[in-house]
């Protein structure tokens, strides 16, 4: 099952989309009990660069956190902003020379520090936990920005904690994201390649790949829609997914149609979910809902 | 008349109030602010007429037998699945899965069908105005399928008998779907089995009976010949 849902605001203003991934996500709570997360997209500030760490799982992890303290103190002395949420934290980075570089040297600290999302203008947030209890975290709902996209999962083949959850990113590539329902066939073949190219998957979940691979098509120079072509031919297995990068919007469906997905689209928004029951609680209107076809590709950008 | 308001009420909160109103021998029954609710209006077996007003979920009119059910918009995976008789119709376009393993009846879709559109149909008559997607009519066993627009990839695929009609392209046969001759007669049975269930206005926009191409299947699944072994390494 799982549930995945995407918000796309036409407009330029700074629309709830915090408030209406919550909503969307409420009503696909039941398609995925196990976690939940959010990547959302609002216009970052020029030479800033915000990054969400994960500093270990449960329980204690002010080890990790003096430790990431003491680096940013060190390098980066009155040029960042720290904020804890328990296990999880917030930061902001000004006028930095290299990304990998920060992003290296963050992870080298210790290896319960992950990072879960880098970007100018994305940031991911999930836990284990109903999409109630990440909002309560993290205050979902009053996250403003431009578009987004959301995740409940009902983990199938791997464990269920903050790093297994989706919205995956990649290192390869900030501010991209995606959530996928479904299963790739070929994880272990397209993880094989990859690591033989010493790239870094972080988790044992399939749909990690899907992001690493997304975000590998766009460094060899595609367009988010040819990536998302080549992805059909390249990744086996049932898929629904979504993909967020910083302004653009996009969808992906196998090509046996194995699960569903929806759009929705107004003069003012586009809404994603796999259930139309979703898009319908979050947001109120007269507007058509349509299940995308068998290797559908459908990219909104602003 | 009967109303039944979904708000604040689960699906299957919403369908024993149908269901108890059904038995009061409320008819039609109105219901009001579906939501996209799944399971909506699931066995109803008793000749009643539904009125849903908004979109629906997965499965809607599932197992039905002898109920009109319609909804003014859109409809989720499963529409009138494995419907045993009865009337099922959608203003707006439906998910997968469409009509799937029917036995008799009838269900209209006023727009786009998404893939496996009457699969395993084993009676009944299934109309799409629009197109559909991947795959509609596989295993199909008896019944009429028309889809008055185009086609998706795998169209008809392992039939035995029922017939299939399409308004535009199809964008590939399924194995063993043949196109075959449609006779005169035949053209004006799908005339009327439209005019029966479309109103003139949206007819009109619709192609002339005798301009749909008829699909069957071609029989050669129908019983093993080692002869044939091509055909049988391609079916799925």
């Amino acid at each position: 099952m799982c549930g995945i849902a995407g918000f796309f605001d036409k407009s330029e203003n700074n629309h709830d989309v915090g408030q209406v991934l919550l909503s969307m996500l409420e009503g696909l709570a039941c398609r995925g009990p196990d976690s939940t997360g959010v990547a959302l997209f609002a216009p970052g500030a020029d030479h800033e660069v915000v990054l969400r760490l994960k500093l270990g799982e449960e329980g204690n992890c002010s080890a990790c956190l003096g430790a990431l303290r003491n680096f940013l103190d060190r390098e980066f002395r009155a040029r960042h902003q720290l904020t804890s949420y328990g296990n999880a934290v917030r930061l902001k980075v000004t006028d930095i020379a290299d990304v990998s570089t920060l992003a290296a040297g963050i992870e080298a600290l210790d290896k319960r520090i992950e990072i879960v999302s880098v970007g100018e203008c994305m940031e991911i947030v999930k836990q284990v936990g109903s999409p109630a209890d990440l909002d309560r975290a993290y205050a979902v709902g009053q996250m403003k920005g431009t578009h987004g996209i959301g995740h409940t999962r009902l983990s199938t083949e791997s464990k269920v904690d903050l790093s297994h959850s989706q919205p995956f990113g990649s290192h390869q590539l900030g501010d991209l994201a995606i959530v996928h329902n479904g299963h790739i066939t070929n994880y272990h073949q397209l993880r094989r390649q990859y690591e033989q190219r010493k790239i870094r998957f972080f988790t044992e979940n399939d749909s990690e790949v899907v992001a690493i691979y997304l975000a590998d098509q766009i460094n060899k120079g595609l367009a988010l829609r040819e990536a998302l072509h080549a992805m059909l031919a390249d990744l086996d297995g049932s898929f629904s997914c979504l993909v967020a990068t910083a302004n653009q919007f996009g969808l992906v469906k196998d090509q046996f149609a194995l699960k569903p997905l929806l759009w929705a689209e107004t003069g003012s928004f586009v809404a994603l979910a796999n259930e139309e029951f979703a898009i319908r609680s979050a947001l109120p209107g007269a507007y058509d809902v349509r299940e995308a076809q068998a290797r559908e590709v459908r990219v909104w950008e602003r | 008349m009967g109303e039944v308001n979904c708000e604040g009420r689960t699906s299957r909160e919403v369908n024993a109030e149908i269901k108890r109103q059904v038995h009061e021998g409320e008819n039609p029954i109105v219901v009001r602010n579906p939501a996209a609710r799944h399971n909506l209006c699931v066995a109803i077996l008793q000749p009643v007429n539904v009125q849903i007003e908004g979109s629906v979920g997965y499965y809607c009119a599932g197992l039905i037998d002898g109920a009109t059910v319609e909804v003014a918009g859109s409809a989720g995976w499963g529409l009138a699945e494995s419907m045993m008789n009865g009337l099922v119709e959608v203003h707006g376009s439906a998910g997968n899965g469409a009509a799937a393993a029917i036995r008799g009846g009838t269900v209209v879709i006023h727009g786009d069908a998404a893939a496996r559109l009457g699969i395993s149909m084993k009676g009944g008559t299934v109309i799409v105005t629009g197109n559909c997607g991947y795959m509609a009519g596989f295993m199909a066993q008896k019944g009429t399928l028309i889809v008055c627009g185009d086609a998706g990839e795998a169209f008809g695929d392992s039939m035995y008998e029922t017939l299939c009609y399409v308004g535009g392209k199809v964008r590939s046969l399924g194995t063993d779907a043949v196109i075959e001759e449609l006779s005169p007669k035949e053209a004006g049975a799908l005339d009327a089995l439209l005019a029966q269930h479309l109103d003139s206005g949206e007819r009109s926009k619709l192609p002339a009976g005798i301009d749909f191409k008829k699909v069957a299947a071609g029989r050669k699944l129908w019983n093993f010949d080692k002869r044939e072994w091509k055909t049988w390494q391609e079916a799925l």
